[in-house]
């Protein structure tokens, strides 16, 4: 090996470990798999917390049904990144509110959806998916 | 300028009634400015307008550029004088012109290249503190919509801090982005390259300044720093900065735990790019069980120093993932008394003979009462002790103070909203509020996530989570982790735990798959309106570290995937 050739060598062997490396938008948490796309619920409840995080922003609401139980529910939908651009802010949905929340349900029954549509108690609904 | 030529031509199109004569000046104009452009394109190398580039002087540059990178005769080099970047950037640079385009050089010629470049085709500091969150290692939610034209084009594969990160000429940006969309395979935008000679361009007033810029303080001699290190709490201590030659210096910090009072020694060298871009790497003496999060942990620092040179503040961090890092602030000591800490971040309201104590540096020795302030509200009633180095006071706060936070003052120097006056604890908010963490495998090391778990008090709003939001510092609270999604077949009993101190640590071996969870804080002691214990919740994806998808291998960095590069493959 020529000193060259040396010289090319120990310089890529010492950032090798820092090579520029090529970012991929690839998922790194859960698809919507978990949820059924050909089933859609649609459920009146009050929002106990609200999350506006990655990756996904979740709503967690309770559920009172016609015997009077009431069931704790988690809707997931976009990143905060998505939903500002949408109009959403940290308090969009705050404790208390009532919403009406309509999404794909989760397919191993759990209080769980995918959130296709959020209304609020005004009658506004939220915009999360699509277009400004 | 290229610049501008541009706001010519928008004075043309500006004309609403053109009579002849308007109408000849302006195809005057055009055709000069047409002429200027293409005596621009003819006369400089590589198109760079004579007047706008950053001529390259250095020996060493122009030796192992120059082979490729022509130069004019005012020394304007292709591509080179018609872009500034971070240290970061350039560095990425060279190692692009040694691994695709055969640059001969070794590490030792490399460095004075970087630390050139660094410094003479840097960001000023105005330019380069909006986009520290990326040398510095930080999950950041690039929610702005300012720059709506780059979240399509450049965010869909990285942070927009990386262009943003980067001044070019309108040209080079042209450039840039077509090659960029070569080697990618992506639609170059049009509107994003707009975007960026708008909004990043070679010259504007904050690098003109900086260049422009006279002699600076030194950097030399004592420092004081204050630290925070997540799952850890606060540090205090100096450092002890001695020159090492050609803008680099040898470091030597004590750092004490405000909350238990242990040591950390740390000794490091740093490199200090056109007076602003503090990088360097230090390491400390550790001691006791060795732990992912031990403060005596080999770390790289990346501050951003202050205009003046007065101030510094960044991260020190490590880790598979950098999840690890004390956010440092250093400040010089004054001539006078200066404060830099206080053991209590918040008192309750109505309460008496709290003991605080206030840390700081050249602190007088006989200490007055009347010397030291605390904002409407809390009462000193005595001073405990006090040295030159920190002072214990004692205090009441009034049943009718108001919440809020106050300053704590003490001869000319002020810790500003140090202390949070509240009545009640509102909610937990967790820090990060989302994260990822990852399970190892053969190559590489897991990656940790640490939490704090902070109280608040709602602000006269009367709402949570807004900007008048009163944080009260750390709670104390019990930790959990709850799975909320695992992929079928999984199981999601081995994901891993969170620590008493709330740091999670995943499994050691990887289950094959990601799970989304939440790790749960629960107050022991504080309680909702309804009597409930307070719980705070963060999102975390606790995933794999590495995947092979369409013959390409995936490795996660921070919050993405990136691609190194086609799958390995495994028997």
């Amino acid at each position: 090996m020529n000193q060259a050739a040396i010289t090319r060598c120990h310089a890529v062997l010492a950032i090798l470990a820092m090579m520029l490396v090529i970012p991929h938008p690839a998922s790194a948490h859960h698809g919507w798999a978990d949820f059924d796309p050909m089933a859609e619920v649609t459920l009146y409840g009050v929002v106990m917390d609200f999350h506006y995080v990655n990756p996904h922003s979740v709503v967690e609401f309770t559920v009172t049904d016609d015997k009077g139980q009431v069931r704790l529910w988690q809707g997931e939908f976009g990143s905060p990144n998505e939903l500002t651009r949408k109009g959403w802010t940290v308090t969009t949905l705050e404790a208390g509110d009532k919403i009406t929340i309509t999404g794909h349900p989760s397919k191993n029954g759990a209080p769980a959806l995918h959130v296709s549509s959020i209304v609020l108690a005004t009658g506004k609904e939220m915009k999360l998916y699509g277009g400004r | 300028m290229t610049y501008r030529q541009r706001g010519g031509l928008e004075t043309n199109r500006g004309v609403t009634k053109p009579c002849s004569w308007i109408f000849l000046a302006g195809c005057v104009w055009c055709l000069a400015l047409s002429a200027v452009a293409l005596g621009q394109t003819a006369g400089g190398p590589d198109g760079i307008a004579l007047d706008e580039g950053i001529p390259v002087a250095d020996p060493l540059v122009i030796s192992k550029c120059g082979t490729c990178h022509a130069s004019d005769e005012r020394g304007n080099m292709q591509r080179v004088s018609t872009a500034r970047t971070t240290p970061e950037g350039w560095q990425n640079v060279v190692k692009q012109m040694v691994l695709e385009h055969g640059l001969a050089l070794t590490p030792a010629e490399a460095r004075p290249i970087v630390r050139y470049l660094s410094g003479r085709h840097g960001l000023a500091p105005a330019e380069s503190r909006s986009v520290m969150y990326d040398p510095e290692r930080r999950f950041y939610e690039e929610t702005t919509t300012a720059a709506d034209p780059l979240i399509n084009a450049c965010a869909k594969c990285h942070y927009i801090s990386r262009p943003l990160s980067w001044r070019r000429t309108p040209a080079e940006w042209k450039r840039f982005a077509d090659a960029h969309a070569v080697r990618y395979k992506f639609r170059p935008s049009e509107e994003a390259t707009a975007f960026l000679s708008r909004m990043a361009p070679l010259h504007n007033a904050e690098w003109d300044a900086w260049r422009a810029r006279g002699a600076l303080p030194e950097f030399t001699g004592r420092w004081l720093v204050t630290a925070a290190l997540p799952g850890r709490g606060r540090y205090t201590g100096e450092m002890q900065l001695a020159p090492a030659g050609e803008g680099e210096f040898d470091t030597r910090v004590t750092l004490i735990s405000i909350a238990d009072g242990s040591r950390v020694q740390r000794t490091g060298h740093v490199a200090i790019y056109g007076d602003s871009a503090w990088r360097g790497r230090s390491s400390g003496r550790a001691t006791g069980e060795p732990v992912p999060d031990n403060p005596a942990s080999d770390a790289r620092e990346v501050l951003w120093v202050a205009p003046d040179h007065s101030t510094a503040e960044g991260r020190w961090f490590w880790g598979q993932y950098q999840e690890f890092g004390f956010d440092v602030h250093l400040q010089r000591p004054a001539a006078g008394p200066s404060l830099t800490a206080v053991d209590k971040l918040s008192l309750k309201i109505g309460s008496h003979g709290n003991h605080i104590r206030i840390l700081g540096d050249n602190l007088p020795a006989k200490l007055r009462p009347a010397d030291l302030t605390f904002g409407p509200g809390i009462l000193l009633r005595s001073i405990v002790s006090s040295s030159a180095g920190d002072l214990v006071a004692e205090v009441d706060v009034a049943a009718d103070a108001q919440p809020g936070r106050r300053d704590i003052a003490l001869g000319g120097s002020t810790l500003s909203g140090a202390i949070a006056v509240y009545d009640r604890i509102d909610y937990l908010r967790l820090t990060p509020d989302s994260a990822m963490a990852s399970f190892g495998d053969r190559t590489h090391p897991r990656g940790y996530q640490p939490f704090d778990a902070i109280g608040y008090q709602r602000g006269p709003d009367g709402r949570a989570h807004t900007a008048d939001d009163i944080p009260l510092g750390p709670v104390d609270v019990t930790w959990a982790l709850e799975v909320f999604h695992s992929a079928p077949g999984s199981n999601a009993d081995f994901v891993g735990t969170v620590t008493p101190a709330g740091l999670l640590v995943p499994a050691p071996t990887s289950p094959g798959n990601n799970f989304d969870v939440w790790v749960i804080a629960t107050a022991r002691d504080e309680k909702d309106q309804a009597g409930k214990p307070l719980v705070g919740k963060a999102y975390v994806v606790v995933t794999i570290p590495t995947y092979s998808m369409n013959g390409r291998q995936y490795v996660r960095d921070l919050d993405r995937w990136v691609d190194i590069g086609p799958a390995v493959a495994t028997k």
